[in-house]
């Protein structure tokens, strides 16, 4: 009990510290109006795109609906292409496997991966004696800032470029300036030296085709074909909700959740479905030629089957995390990745807080800031009702609390 | 999940205990919430009823409750320990029952003030009601913070009340209970067959078919807080900026987050977390001072009130004015011309 209270009062020291800094409602309410029109200006020139999205809708339940099935018969395909296939029931699961494929002295490199926030991925792999860096440039500042990510898409976005400045001028030991260009160089020589280095490459998934067992990987920067591509070990890492039946499903996905970030198209999509390999000589398969020997693809439940099943909270797995709900939370505006927890953001990540990367507890301070005006709905490319979901979780809340007995002294 | 026992904020015992012994939230009896009412001579019984949800009486409560949550450390274990806000007070070394009362007094006469503005306004648009001086309270506020079966209660003991005094259609003053009473209760009570509107919709009905003029005796230039509710849940967007653009002199700037995508006024965690519901109003201040208007029309109590605060604390030069003072006021002056 008292570590519950102590849980809530120090989410709001937090969550209200944060909210006071002005340079973070600045630095989201003017990326705010610049995704706005980006979003606006990409709308206009497909204008299909909302019906697309409706129709992801209807896909997402569908395919929520038969998780376990379509589970099973992504990880027959990927194993059929010559991938490794876990299945991880927990965060702790995933992280153990992920030890015993990486082990030790290693040098490790991740793209931006929400599941890999959900886990602590970082932290572990760092813990077992390896070296471990963000390569995405918004991701990479965060982790030299020793700071979680603030936004799906944009991890570093409350930070000026006068603070880049002086955590580059620290972490390189010369002067750079507060010049972004610059800066973004600075960042692209040191990954770029450590790319052929590296030993592994860990990257997240955006969708997943069933049928074919393509891992969707969307990006603008470039990083994340280097690292699945240069290191000789590629390891996934797949919520399960993110399974779509069909390599035409998982584009219908992957648009919706592009263009809803504001990106007529992005500059890459990778499409990875088997390890590198090569059959050039007298018809002699051979993996690993230009690209990964090794393709290791961890499937996470961590308490997303059992949400599946709940009639009112599954509709949190709809969630294509394209981020828009955020900018629109009066919340969010003012505390940005303090509002939420473990990678998951806003007042739906009270959801995913409850059921999948924490606790009922740990999501009590969460569900009971959202303000449920409804605002994230108005702009969700597929209309969750997270108002709706807040208050059956407030519910779920204090109906678990009563029914269990206070502890004895 | 893990089964361990959530935390629940105390602010929800404080609301249960005060539903169970007096039927309000805050512990307001039926006669605070019916003082308004007295000298104006309302029916009791009718067909019709204007119903308050105790809506803006509670609303000069809360903001002096909130005054002290922000005073007071470890305001929750003062909550779990002390159902009552008399009880709270003597908990704590200020005299803070006396605070209170001050407070919540001065704020109770101007909140009064509206609620007679809008009987009147009824009135003088022929609009025939009663007033239940025992009207129940919604019970918004336990469906808001997910004490489902506390409001299953309330839900059924409002039905039964409003069956027992014949009402058939209720005129709700405020966007919460119009939500309520339209939109929640039938999901839980199998029968609840009344007909609800808003007090908005009936003002611009009654006054498309009256011959009214309304008009303000100076020009005033007001921009429109769509309260989240009313637009989002209960698609109300054009009566009220109808009646608006109706009033001679009024001249409407919309503020670029309008209708459906208003932005809230930080109100409804003011007794969760009262500094972030500031710093929400703040924000929305800002973006509705930008228009350029003098002044901010709303339509909830509790949108008035936090915007009220959220003016005091920018210190920008805006007046927020409730839809119902602006139309009492504009047929008012209609009146005295003649």
């Amino acid at each position: 009990m008292p570590d519950a209270k102590l849980l809530f009062e120090k989410y709001y020291d937090e969550l209200l510290q944060s909210a006071q800094d002005s340079n973070i409602s600045l630095a989201i309410s003017k990326a705010a109006t610049i995704w706005r029109e980006k979003k606006a200006n990409v709308l206009q020139r497909f204008p299909d795109t909302a019906d697309l999205a409706k129709e992801v809708r209807r896909l997402k339940e569908d395919c929520i609906d038969k998780l376990d099935e379509l589970v099973n018969q992504a990880s027959e395909t990927l194993k059929g292409n010559g991938a490794q296939v876990y299945l991880a029931e927990s965060a702790d699961d995933a992280l153990a496997i992920v030890g015993r494929i990486i082990g030790a002295g290693k040098t490790v490199l991740a793209a931006k991966t929400i599941t890999g926030e959900e886990i602590g991925l970082r932290h572990h792999v760092e813990s077992l004696g390896n070296e471990f860096w963000e390569t995405d440039v918004g991701e990479f500042i965060q982790q030299l800032r020793k700071e979680k990510p603030m936004h799906y898409g944009l991890p570093s976005v409350h930070v000026t470029k006068e603070e880049v400045a002086r955590l580059l001028t620290d972490f390189f030991g010369r002067e750079i300036f507060p010049e972004v260009p610059s800066q973004v160089r600075a960042i692209r020589e040191f990954l770029r030296s450590k790319y052929s280095k590296a030993d592994i490459g860990i990257s997240g998934c955006n969708v997943l085709a069933a049928d074919t067992g393509s891992v969707f990987l969307i990006e603008n920067e470039g990083n994340i074909r280097m690292l699945t591509n240069m290191p000789p070990v590629h390891i996934i890492l797949v919520g399960i909700e993110k399974v779509v039946p069909t390599l035409h499903d998982a584009l219908r996905v992957a648009e919706v959740a592009w263009r809803y970030a504001g990106f007529t198209v992005p500059s890459y999509v990778s499409m990875v479905s088997a390890p590198s390999s090569t059959a050039d000589v007298e018809f002699n398969s051979v993996r690993g030629v230009s690209g990964p020997m090794e393709l290791h693809v961890i499937f996470l439940d961590g308490g997303r089957s059992t949400l599946a099943k709940n009639p009112t909270q599954k509709e949190a797995l709809y969630c294509i995390k394209c981020g828009n709900c955020l900018f629109e939370c009066p919340v969010f505006q003012l505390a940005a990745g303090y509002y939420g927890g473990r990678g998951h953001f806003g007042g739906i990540g009270a959801i995913w807080v409850a059921y999948v990367t924490g606790s009922l507890e740990e999501a009590v301070p969460i569900a009971y800031t959202c303000l449920r005006c409804g605002r994230c709905t108005e702009v969700c490319p597929v209309s969750i009702d997270i108002g709706r979901l807040i208050s059956e979780l407030r519910h779920t809340i204090v109906a678990t609390a009563e029914s269990i007995p206070p502890s004895t002294p | 999940m893990k089964s361990t026992k959530p935390y629940i904020p105390a602010i929800l015992h404080f609301i249960r205990t005060n539903i169970a012994r007096r039927g309000n939230p805050l512990g307001l009896t039926n006669q605070d919430c019916a003082s308004w009412a007295t000298d104006l001579q309302i029916p009791t019984e009718a067909d019709t009823i204007l119903y308050t949800g105790c809506e803006y009486q509670m609303t000069s409560y809360i903001q002096p409750l909130r005054s002290i949550l922000k005073r007071v450390k470890f305001r929750d274990t003062l909550f779990s320990a002390f159902g009552h806000i008399q009880e709270l007070t003597k908990a704590v070394d200020v005299d803070l029952t006396k605070v209170y009362t001050q407070l919540a007094t001065r704020q109770g006469e101007s909140y009064n003030r509206l609620l007679r503005m809008a009987a009147l306004t009824l009135r003088r648009l022929n609009v025939n009601f009663a007033y239940l001086d025992d009207e129940p309270y919604t019970g918004a506020l336990l469906y808001e913070y997910g004490l489902f079966e506390e409001f299953h209660k309330q839900a059924q003991h409002v039905a039964d009340q409003f069956t027992r005094a014949g009402v058939r259609r209720i005129i709700t003053l405020t966007p919460h209970s119009a939500e309520i009473l339209q939109k929640v209760y039938p999901s839980f009570l199998a029968d609840f067959d009344f007909e609800v509107t808003t007090y908005v919709s009936t003002v611009a009905d009654a006054l498309r078919e009256s011959e009214r003029e309304l008009s303000l005796s100076e020009p005033l230039s007001v921009t429109l807080h769509d309260p989240c509710h009313l637009v989002r849940s209960l698609g109300v967007t054009e009566e009220p900026r109808e009646v608006l653009q109706a009033i001679r002199n009024l001249n409407l700037k919309e503020v670029a987050s309008n209708r459906q995508s208003t932005v809230c006024c930080g109100a409804p965690c003011e007794l969760i977390c009262p500094e972030l519901a500031e710093l929400v109003a703040c924000k929305r201040v800002t973006e509705l001072s930008e228009t350029g208007a003098e002044a901010v029309i709303t339509l909830c109590p509790f949108c008035h009130a936090n915007l009220t605060s959220g003016v005091s604390l920018t210190g920008k030069q805006l007046r927020i004015i409730d839809f119902i003072e602006i139309v009492y006021q504009a047929l008012e002056r209609e009146n005295a011309r003649r």
